[in-house]
């Protein structure tokens, strides 16, 4: 099953070059009704080139705001956000984002939706309608490029976000919980594609959930975040390779990372690897 | 019963009901004899004066008088309204400027403005062109800045992720995001301008139009002639605002049926 859609070509093709992401120091807060609120504090984090990196954690740990950060919707923080070492301060067509909500204008059909994120690039105009087509197809909604996003469902619409995302081949692209809105079996099928999109593409990834085992299924590495102040609690290395199924490999990292996320605060520190591999 | 009401040519006749009635009601008090008689024109003289004022071609240059004059206000009014609310609402600077001046002279009714035109600009056309574009003016400026200022945030971060341009970000996403409501405010614009047409037509009573043959009909207590004027006014009133309905639903075909 698997195989059969990743026969499938994905436009972009070759490996993005780049994308190595750093975070150094990272400290991020917020005044709220007059008092300063820390939301991020002391981030250290490596992504290499063609990562998938998924973060989980409890509501209020930061993750968006990191994405948010990362994306550079918001520029006031300490530290260091670099990618391929280039210091970030505003958006850039090299970092792409899925948000939570697809974000799609209503008032422009699919193709339009996504043909908007070309509108700044060097690509020929000539050549825009044809990649647009391409990553329709990528996401499966071929034949419903004349429809406007009230006509979509909300998987459809989601993936139509996704594909307005990759169709600037951004050399790293945040996923803010892309699938959280979406119902079980909708969620499934979108993560399978897009592992078959990664791993056709090989940019870098970097995904916010809440949902532990999509961050197995679809992540290289997990970060688990805790709150209050949002830092990094743990990296979990899963060391199997793609495509991966969702079979019993899974499970006892599953466990491991819900435990951790359930425990009281203060537990193990920080950066622990731990080796995913298990003795079949 | 809602089958029924899903025919369109149905539902039709049922809003004939009202107006049916009213005519019956009408023409009853019109035969019944007595001082009031006098107040109600019976409807074969309605007929016969609409006869009289169609085979003379006034009507028709009456309406088309009354109808150039609401567009070209509506025009004049509408789109400095747009501009004026697009621009306050971009520009921070400019709505503390005009917004306190603006709320001040909405204040005053149209109709209050009159004395003073006239002896600044007299009280010819220009003067009727005047009222009717400030009454599409203030509706349309109040959307339209609603429209603008309330587009989502969400929407411009994507424009931001995507690398727009100022002129990108307003043709893109402020224009279209904030399109419901400016076709709102012409919608409202369009019966003031309507309105206000007619009314300073009665009240100046220059250059021909619907409102002016109202005037002349009064003053030669031609009850039937007034009749005709207000039935003319109200069916084009109604016809222009469906179609401006239809162009609305066009433009916004990309919004989810409220029904």
């Amino acid at each position: 099953m698997i195989h059969e859609v990743l026969a499938r070509p994905v436009p972009g093709g070759a490996a993005a070059a780049g994308g190595a992401l750093a975070i150094r120091d990272l400290h991020k807060s917020f005044t709220i009704g007059g008092a300063p609120r820390t939301v991020l504090e002391g981030i250290n984090l490596d992504i290499r080139p063609g990562e998938f990196v998924s973060i989980v954690g409890a509501s209020g740990c930061g993750k968006s705001t990191l994405l948010r950060l990362i994306v550079g919707l918001d520029d006031d923080y300490r530290g260091e956000i670099r990618l391929d070492g280039e210091r970030v301060s505003t958006t850039s067509l090299d970092r792409g984002i899925v948000f939570q909500d697809h974000r799609l204008f209503p008032w422009m059909t699919l193709a339009q939706n996504i043909e908007l994120a070309l509108r700044n690039t060097d690509v020929p105009a000539a050549r825009r309608a044809q990649i647009v087509a391409e990553h329709i197809a990528l996401v499966n909604l071929t034949g419903f490029e004349q429809a406007y996003p009230h006509q979509l469902s909300g998987g459809m619409a989601q993936r139509a976000a996704i594909a307005r995302a990759l169709v600037t081949e951004p050399k790293l692209l945040l996923l803010d919980e892309p699938l959280g809105a979406l119902d079980a079996l909708t969620r499934v099928r979108v993560q399978t594609e897009l592992q078959r999109i990664w791993m056709a593409q090989r940019s870098t990834m970097l995904m916010v959930t809440h949902d532990v085992e999509e961050a197995l299924y679809l992540g290289d590495r997990v970060v688990v975040m805790a709150p209050e102040p949002g830092r990094i609690r743990r990296i979990v290395e899963v060391d199997l390779p793609h495509p991966r199924d969702r079979a019993a490999l899974l499970h006892r990292l599953k466990d491991e990372i819900l435990a951790e996320l359930t425990a009281a605060p203060g537990g193990p520190s920080n950066l622990v690897h731990l080796p995913g591999r298990e003795a079949r | 019963m809602k089958a029924l009401l899903a025919r369109g040519w149905v539902r039709a006749v049922i809003g004939l009901v009202a107006p049916a009635l009213f005519l019956i009601w009408w023409q009853v008090q019109a035969l019944s004899g007595g001082a009031h008689a006098l107040a109600f024109a019976p409807l074969e003289s309605v007929g016969a004066a609409f006869v009289e004022l169609a085979v003379q071609g006034s009507l028709f240059s009456d309406m088309a008088a009354t109808l150039s004059r609401s567009l070209s206000g509506l025009a004049i009014g509408g789109a400095l309204g747009i501009a004026l609310g697009v621009a306050m609402a971009i520009w921070r600077p400019l709505d503390r400027l005009l917004n306190p001046l603006l709320q001040a002279i909405r204040q005053v009714p149209l109709m209050g403005w009159l004395p003073l035109l006239g002896l600044w600009v007299g009280t010819g056309q220009g003067t009727e062109l005047i009222v009717v574009s400030l009454s599409a003016f203030f509706p349309t400026l109040l959307n339209s800045y609603e429209g603008v200022a309330g587009v989502e945030r969400r929407f411009l971060e994507v424009g931001q992720v995507y690398g727009f341009t100022p002129w990108q970000r307003f043709r893109l996403i402020l224009l279209p995001g904030a399109m419901p409501l400016i076709l709102t405010g012409l919608t409202q614009g369009l019966a003031f301008a309507w309105i206000a047409s007619i009314a300073s037509e009665i009240l100046l009573g220059v250059g021909g139009g619907l409102g002016v043959t109202m005037q002349l009909a009064q003053m030669q207590q031609r009850l039937d002639i007034i009749l005709v004027a207000i039935l003319v006014t109200a069916a084009l009133g109604f016809t222009i605002n469906q179609l401006f309905l239809r162009l609305r639903q066009h433009l916004l075909r990309w919004q989810a049926p409220l029904r």
